[in-house]
């Protein structure tokens, strides 16, 4: 295990690769298959707390750095893409209550996560991908509460989670200026979900629309000042990248270590390939591509947990990262040769699950918008 | 309720140990230490008894060295209170009845520390390297209290436990006076995982350690030289002669060969 | 040649001795020398169970009444023979209930205690025990140092050998009463939950299925090739956790021993646990998926292929032979 990471964590890190190796792994190659959504494994992960790894001490996290998260999060992730997702996306939806919310609102959040909750976070829409900026959601002051209404789509751990952070327009007028944030817990009336997407991978994990039809919430539900939704999600999004970065090593990883195991046992021209010096060094291009985002990806981390700028650094690990993990999955399918590509085999699902972490949470495209924006600066 | 569960780490028992050669010892190299898999049972039956509402706490124990704090903080994260480990060279080599009589003193020492008496002390049925079950028993018949073998559950009723004891062909509903020695079999459900939160306050938690003399162990009690039984030689087993692998494309024709073969071999 | 009086407790289950109980009298006769070998059943109906011993190697039978119920009085009854008979050995079968006696006996006793004896040598010198160890991946050969032994001897280890007519031997009847207080545990409810009678320990040939055969309906398929074969279907140890057998059927370490004529493993892995269970068998043949699984190394035919697939075709074979 590459990141260097406390003997607290080194322990953890036994017990969660036990529970992936004896759960996890076996339980999501059905879940994968069907479609079906693993309920009692989430509850089961909730239980253990895997769904309070970034909570800040203070509030009663683990008190954890952020490498040590990351080396528990790439294990998740090497046993299932889907289910690292769900803990991760939990992880992207407490964000914004911690970057701008109230000492209150984040204790709240925290117990919703401690109890074994899921959580959400609700940007994008179907006209709102990459132009963040032009959601149309919209929340509108009612006395001392709030009505949203407006559509989320591609939202993960939708219908699931125990509490939703959503952005909607407070102020149709201002252009981003003019989106808050806002905290909506689970029963909030008003809310509704649609049916999960058919997706091609991480399929353990829910992703559905969350729909607002007058849903109410109170006016403390609001999370920071009107008008900082936009800078608020902006700053979540900054951190979750490195996050997703972390996830892509973990499959790019598994990747890897199918490669290596089969090609140690499959025998052609009587050897087994692995001797073959082409398929050695796919095998050394994998590495050198999975350490180096495994290492951008602890430096992102460690610059937030020092309080320094971070967003370039969180940027390219997210890009690098599901980069490679896109390129080490389908090379890991190549040494397999023809049962790579038979379902029964691990690899396969690789791929699928590999190709959305070079889209969601900011597309990679628009991530090399935002890295050229901090090389070149204003022009 | 006061429960005492005694562990034993042991080599993974999940990973094959065979004889090294050269040493003439199990290579239990390549497996790391657990605890023994029929203790985590009975620790967790423990820990279920008492969750239905019965006051008490669990304490767990070992014999062993530094690492086998490892294990201790492993039960302190699922469901026990207090932790030792007897932790002395005096009791190397020690064969079943050291061991019960170590555990013995221990016992008694650690009531008189704490002053109270433990209800029920709960063992594995065996381990998974010895496999020899002998303890347990040994240990009863120490303590001077009943012993009831092959535990799947356990029950409080009116003030009297009832255990469930499992027999070859279903179950015995077993009366036991207190203070018992109750040895665990595989129940129908798993141990349950630590919780990230369990874990880390086990890390924090004390571990007792203690010596043959904090324990009133009589050293010609313990150990190699008191050892009732010795082991004159370990060995592998003889290894079967190498046989036939059918391997065809046509699993069919593979299948019938080998019913060929059968029938020439005249098994049938 | 050293004299040695070896008692054998006899466990019995309805009058009848349990099967070890007669096996134990074979390496009984081997270890007693030129000495006696001593059969002691407890049991208020000793009869039945006491010619049996006699008829299969014992020299005589104490046949002791107690008034106090199973587990206790098998410890307190054997302490107080011992020390009134003085025996060198005390063999004590490998059962639930043999493994839980034993122990207890040795620790009254002072004595030195092996367990799951599964071979033994005899010299003048003593005897040395064979036990496996790490589920049979190792033996360990021990000698006890103390003058009475306890062991326990696993079952299907030996085979039992008819001696004699039983007019030779005798039998003597103790009655032992225990003190009340020695009395802790009680037995309030017995619950039979497998009626089904599954012998596989004396089966001529055992059919296995493991949990490579997919799904429960599957591995249910493996009863139509028992009943051609006229074999007895046994079970892995997945197989029975997954609930598609009952443990009656269990092969393996924490199951039955097995030493039929033919074994046929379908979708069996070989986990040690199982192997030391059926490695005994004379002719092993072994299908799976898997060219790497341990069983092949123990098989005499192993197909690599589908079990499911293979099942199927051996049935029919079967029937085929069956008929001409």
């Amino acid at each position: 295990m590459a990141y260097i990471i406390s003997d607290e964590a080194k322990d953890l890190l036994k017990d969660v690769k036990n529970f992936c190796d004896n759960e996890v792994l076996e339980q999501c190659k059905g879940f994968d298959r069907t479609g079906e959504y693993p309920a009692d494994l989430f509850a089961q992960a909730g239980e253990l707390g895997f769904t309070s790894l970034e909570i800040p001490e203070e509030f009663g996290g683990p008190g954890l750095s952020r490498v040590d998260t990351a080396a528990l999060l790439e294990e998740m992730a090497r046993a299932d893409a889907g289910f690292a997702t769900v803990i991760s996306a939990t992880g992207l939806g407490l964000k914004p209550v911690l970057i701008a919310g109230s000492d209150e609102q984040k204790q709240r959040a925290a117990d919703f996560l401690m109890e074994g909750g899921l959580a959400a976070f609700c940007l994008t829409e179907p006209g709102a991908g990459s132009d963040a900026g032009s959601g149309k959601t919209y929340a509108v002051r009612d006395g001392d509460e709030y009505v949203i209404n407006g559509r989320k789509c591609f939202i993960t751990n939708g219908g699931h989670a125990r509490f939703y952070c959503v952005t909607a327009m407070t102020d149709r007028n201002a252009g981003v200026k003019g989106m808050s944030m806002f905290f909506v817990e689970k029963d909030a009336p008003g809310l509704s979900f649609g049916d999960h997407e058919d997706k091609m991978g991480i399929r353990t994990s829910g992703t559905c629309d969350v729909v607002f039809e007058d849903c109410r919430i109170p006016v403390s539900a609001m999370i920071g000042e009107e008008g900082t939704g936009f800078e608020t999600a902006m700053k979540t999004l900054d951190q979750a990248r490195a996050w997703v970065g972390v996830l892509s090593v973990g499959i790019a990883q598994r990747a890897m270590d199918e490669a290596v195991a089969y090609g140690r046992e499959r025998v052609q021209f009587g050897a087994p390939i692995l001797k073959q010096q082409a398929l050695r060094f796919k095998i050394a291009d994998m590495q050198i591509k999975i350490e180096t985002a495994r290492q951008m990806c602890a430096y992102a981390l460690n610059l937030m947990d020092a309080g320094e700028p971070f967003a370039k650094e969180s940027a390219i690990a997210k890009v690098y990262g599901s980069d490679i993990a896109n390129e080490c999955a389908a090379e890991a399918v190549q040494i397999f040769g023809g049962y790579g590509y038979i379902r029964d085999y691990p690899v396969e699902k690789l791929i699928r699950d590999a190709k959305i972490f070079q889209i969601f949470e900011g597309t990679n495209e628009i991530q090399r918008v935002v890295i050229s924006n901090h090389v070149i600066g204003r022009l | 309720m006061e429960i005492m569960v005694c562990i034993k780490q042991v080599p993974d028992d999940s990973v094959k140990i065979e004889l090294d050669e050269g040493t003439g010892k199990p290579a239990a190299g390549r497996a790391e230490p657990i605890v023994n898999a029929f203790d985590t049972y009975a620790l967790e039956m423990a820990a279920r008894f008492l969750e239905t509402g019965i006051a008490g706490e669990i304490t767990t124990i070992t014999i062993g060295d530094e690492s086998s704090k490892g294990s201790i903080k492993n039960c302190l994260a699922v469901g026990a209170s207090h932790g030792y480990v007897i932790n002395d060279e005096l009791f190397e080599g020690s064969d079943a009845q050291g061991t019960a009589y170590a555990l013995r003193c221990a016992v008694r020492k650690i009531e008189q520390d704490t002053g109270r008496d433990f209800d029920i002390v709960f063992c594995g049925i065996e381990t998974s390297d010895e496999t020899s079950g002998q303890t347990g028993p040994m240990l009863a018949e120490m303590l001077g209290c009943s012993l009831v073998t092959n535990v799947v559950a356990l029950e409080e009723k009116d003030g009297v436990l009832h255990v469930k004891q499992e027999t070859e062909d279903g179950y015995n509903i077993v009366e036991t006076a207190m203070p018992c020695v109750l040895t665990a079999a595989r129940p129908n459900y798993d141990p349950r995982y630590p919780t990230i939160k369990s874990k880390m306050a086990a890390r924090k938690m004390p571990i007792g350690e203690l010596s043959a003399a904090d324990i009133d162990a009589s050293p010609d009690r313990i150990g190699a030289g008191a050892s009732l039984v010795r082991t004159i030689e370990l060995s592998a087993p003889p290894k079967r002669q190498a046989g036939i692998i059918i391997k065809e494309d046509d699993i069919e024709e593979a299948a019938l060969k080998a019913f060929r073969m059968m029938t020439d071999a005249n098994v049938l | 040649m050293t004299d040695r009086n070896i008692f054998v407790y006899i466990e019995t289950a309805g009058g009848e001795p349990v099967k070890v109980g007669l096996e134990m009298l074979t390496p009984a006769r081997e270890a007693a020398g030129g000495g006696t070998v001593t059969a002691v059943i407890i049991d208020g109906q000793a009869d039945h169970a006491a010619e049996e011993a006699l008829r299969y190697g014992a020299d005589n039978v104490i046949a002791a009444a107690c008034d106090a119920a199973p587990p206790e009085n098998t410890v307190g009854v054997l302490s107080l023979m011992a020390g009134k008979y003085g025996p060198d050995v005390i063999m004590i079968g490998s059962t639930p209930a043999g493994r839980e006696t034993a122990p207890r006996l040795a620790a009254r006793l002072g004595a030195g205690c092996i367990t799951d004896v599964n071979a033994l040598t005899v010299t003048d010198d003593g005897i040395v025990w064979t036990t496996p160890l790490f589920g049979g991946t190792i033996l360990e050969k021990s000698g006890v140092k103390t003058d009475v032994q306890v062991v326990t001897i696993r079952s299907g280890a030996f085979k039992r050998s008819e001696v004699r007519d039983t007019a030779g031997g005798g039998i003597t009847n103790e009655e032992i009463t225990l003190q009340e207080s020695g009395v802790k545990t009680k037995i309030i409810d017995s619950v039979v939950e497998i009626s089904e009678q599954v012998n596989l320990e004396d089966a001529e040939i055992i059919v296995t299925g493991g949990k490579g055969m997919g799904t429960e309906e599957d591995f249910l398929k493996i009863s139509e090739l028992a009943d051609v074969l006229g074999a007895t279907v046994g079970a892995t140890r997945p197989v029975i956790e997954a609930g598609w057998a009952s443990r009656a059927h269990q092969v393996g370490q924490s199951g039955k021993i097995v030493s039929p004529k033919l074994y046929i493993a379908f979708g069996v892995s070989g986990a040690t646990q199982h192997l030391t269970g059926m490695v005994g068998s004379d002719f092993i043949v072994a299908v799976n998926k898997d060219e790497d699984a341990p069983i092949f190394e123990v098989a005499d035919i192993g197909i690599v292929g589908d079990a499911k697939k293979v099942l199927p075709i051996f049935i029919e074979e079967c029937r085929k032979l069956k008929n001409e």
